[in-house]
């Protein structure tokens, strides 16, 4: 009941609260109020901060301004790191959303006034409203390396390549400047290129596509049990429980059988320029299959990786994809399989998100970074996953070999590979998870060396 | 719990069970237990994330009880649960005690925790768990109070402290955030991990500790798979200290690399990279520090 305590107070601007805090605020008001400036201004600056930060796309709910009026109470308020750590604990919930948060506060601070800062262009981070949050400055490339590779190591040269793919050349250098233009120019931009519109068939389509992945969706086994009378494992609490009514006899025994829950589904989708005429559908596919299985997580490539689960996760089916689509600011650009691969592996892989999932890379295998670099991550990527799918819209060539060389290179990493699969027919999906099942596939033992990762 | 009065008292208690903090992690702190709310941590593995929740427990020299989260843990994993088998004894020998009573009440983690005044609650990688677990205890925090429909309300006398960590292997619950003071726990910088290898491994010389933290501190800014934590620090600290060499040599580095890189591919890197040259690095920046006193103490 504590939990709560004086908050009505401190909206009003007295920090002098009863029953807890004596010892820190009391004094400190008393003794030097005149020091600080007078508390209605305190507060007045705090909502507009507050506010500024909704504005720029963080979650700022009324829970958390209070805490930060509370904290605000706690802390010496002419204390820059005090205060700065104290909103920092309240606002952010994402290591992704400090840079604004950082730029924000410095405005708040000086006591300059709240008006839209310049989207953090200084840091490249101008995305972290549009990216769903996630993305931050992290997906740029170009940037992390400036950052990184002041303070690396001396003689590092081969790490400053290797991210970059060496083969890319002239066409590199068009896509990172891509990248850049679409990171730092603001949603304007993303609105004016062509909106993405589907017909009411297609949509009912969808609909129907996100039935059947519901119901093809793999099964595993949980941890968790359920009573089932076919059970194996017997259900001691229940039994001893039931008996409770029989007197202590147990004239029933109670089984238990794990509860199957769907099998996480892992997409990652190629929509650069080659596969441009079927990111569309594509995107919409996506959309079926976040919002059927409760455990699927969607991301999208051209040069860099962009993570759209989030945005794709609504219930109007056409914003959704709206939305999703202006988050990735590389759509049809050049391909860079390899590199947006490591990024995933580096990031979310290493948090586990293809951890005993089904991952399904959707892409025509048309790489222009180095294949080595393709390899070693695609066989990084099979470790860690259940099963990997790759789904390929091209056809095989006649030595029944896949014709790109980006796609060559992985096919040894790939346990089920799909050639000739064209995304746009959107029933083919849900019935290619069903049939792929969720068990583990034949590995060979991973060779000793592979490529030169 | 003793509380603390101010940010400083509270990092000394802290700096005291050689927990070594920045500012941004004391204030923190600091406020989750004057504003009594949850506070959530996140960070690499290896920042010392559940360290935190030890080290708070025994600055305040508060109990700590600790749930470790998986996926699958349900209420009776983490509530209570009846003891069926003296139940069913009771009954049996004909005893008149209730059976639903506290006396046949087992406490698991959360309870205890209401039952114990002042304890410091751990709710380890809560991001194992499943959402319907979160949802659960989203309750369970905002209110320290649970239900048992066979015994009453339980209430805390005085609700725990409670740190929440994640590895963010999935998004946890808006709602849950926002019931919580958030901190995301960097790697230490240089000057903190040194002083933290030197507060934790008394007996280590001063040079060694400097150089392997160089040399750690470089490789976190290679982008590795997996970069090493401060705990595989001093674990490597410890592999010199323990083969007798009192400062860093290439030739030792590259067999007990292994202390520090669990990655095949992380190791090969390194190794390609040449060691003698990381090595070379890591002792000119340990030469610049400031000599000791200084470095411990800033921490």
């Amino acid at each position: 009941m504590e939990l709560r305590v004086g908050l009505p107070d401190r909206r009003t601007g007295s920090p002098a609260d009863g029953d807890r805090s004596p010892g820190a605020a009391a004094p400190a008001a008393g003794a030097e109020a005149d020091e600080r400036p007078p508390d209605q201004a305190i507060l007045a600056a705090s909502v507009a901060f507050a506010r500024a930060l909704r504005e720029l796309g963080l979650a700022v709910s009324v829970d958390s301004e209070l805490v930060f009026f509370s904290a605000l109470a706690e802390l010496d308020v002419r204390k820059q790191a005090d205060v700065y750590w104290g909103a920092h604990a309240a606002f952010v919930h994402t290591p992704d959303e400090r840079a604004v948060f950082d730029t924000v506060f410095e405005r708040f601070w000086a006591g300059d006034p709240m008006t839209l800062p310049q989207r953090g262009a200084e840091h490249g981070e101008s995305d972290a409203r549009m990216g769903g949050a996630q993305h931050g400055g992290e997906a740029l490339p170009q940037f992390q390396h400036e950052g990184k590779a002041a303070s690396a190591v001396d003689g590092d040269k081969q790490r400053a390549t290797r991210d970059i793919p060496s083969a890319e050349g002239d066409q590199g250098a068009s896509n990172q400047q891509r990248g850049v233009l679409a990171a730092w120019s603001a949603r304007e931009t993303v609105d004016d290129r062509q909106r993405l519109e589907y017909n009411h068939d297609e949509l009912a389509a969808l609909r129907k596509l996100a039935e059947d992945i519901k119901r093809a969706a793999p099964l595993r086994r949980s941890r968790r049990c359920r009573p089932a009378r076919g059970g194996h494992r017997l259900d001691v609490r229940r039994t001893l429980r039931d008996s409770m009514t029989t007197d202590g006899e147990a004239f029933r025994l109670s089984y238990t059988a794990p509860r199957p829950r769907p099998r996480r589904l892992l997409f990652l989708c190629d929509v650069s320029g080659s596969m441009e005429r079927y990111s569309r559908v594509l995107l919409a596919s996506l959309k079926a299959a976040v919002g059927a299985a409760r455990r699927a997580e969607a991301f999208v490539f051209a040069t860099r990786l962009t993570r759209v689960t989030r945005s794709l996760d609504g219930h109007d089916l056409e914003r959704a994809l709206e939305q999703a689509r202006a988050t990735v600011p590389d759509w049809s650009g050049g391909t860079r399989i390899g590199g947006a691969l490591a990024d995933f592996n580096r990031t979310y892989g290493r948090r586990g998100f293809a951890r005993g999932a089904i991952v399904l890379v959707v892409s025509d295998g048309w790489d222009r970074g180095d294949p080595e670099l393709l390899a070693g991550e695609v066989r990084r990527l099979q470790l860690q996953a259940r099963r990997l799918v790759w789904l390929n819209p091209r056809p095989m060539g006649l030595d029944q070999q896949p014709l790109a060389i980006g796609m060559r290179a992985a096919m040894p990493f790939v346990d089920d590979f799909v050639p000739g699969h064209d995304p746009r027919a959107v029933a083919g999906l849900a019935q290619l998870i069903g049939d792929l099942g969720g068990q583990r596939p034949q590995r060979r033992p991973v060779r000793a060396a592979v490529g030169g990762a | 719990m003793p509380g603390f009065d101010s940010i400083e008292q509270l990092r000394d208690a802290f700096t005291a069970q050689r927990y070594l903090m920045d500012e941004g992690l004391a204030t923190v702190v600091f406020l989750a237990q004057r504003l009594r709310k949850p506070l959530l941590v996140e960070g690499e593995p290896g920042v010392g994330k559940t360290e935190l929740a030890k080290a708070l427990a025994a600055a305040s020299g508060a109990p700590l009880i600790r749930l470790q989260c998986y996926e699958g843990i349900d209420v009776h994993h983490a509530l209570y649960d009846w003891d069926y088998p003296r139940q069913l004894l009771q009954l049996r020998a004909g005893g008149s005690a209730p059976l639903y009573s506290e006396e046949f009440l087992v406490r698991r983690p959360l309870l205890e925790a209401l039952a114990q005044p002042g304890s410091v609650l751990l709710i380890d990688e809560l991001d194992r768990a499943d959402d319907e677990f979160e949802a659960f205890l989203l309750e369970f925090l905002s209110d320290f109070q649970v239900t048992i429909p066979e015994v009453g309300v339980i209430r805390a006398e005085e609700p725990p402290a409670v740190v929440i960590t994640s590895n963010r292997t999935r998004d946890l619950h808006e709602a849950l955030k926002r019931r919580c003071l958030y901190h995301w726990i960097d790697h230490p910088d240089l000057r903190r991990e040194v002083a933290i290898a030197r507060a934790r491994l008394p007996g280590v010389s001063e040079r060694l500790a400097e150089q392997v933290c160089a040399f750690v501190q470089d490789l976190r800014w290679l982008d590795l798979y997996r970069s090493p934590g401060v705990g595989e620090t001093l674990d490597w600290v410890e592999a010199f200290h323990t083969l007798g060499r009192e400062e860093i040599d290439a030739a030792t580095a590259d067999r007990t690399l292994g202390t520090l890189l669990k990655e095949r591919d992380d190791l090969e890197r390194i190794r390609g990279k040449g060691l003698e040259a990381l090595v070379e690095r890591a002792e000119e920046r340990a030469a610049e520090l400031p000599q000791d006193g200084a470095s411990s103490g800033a921490a």
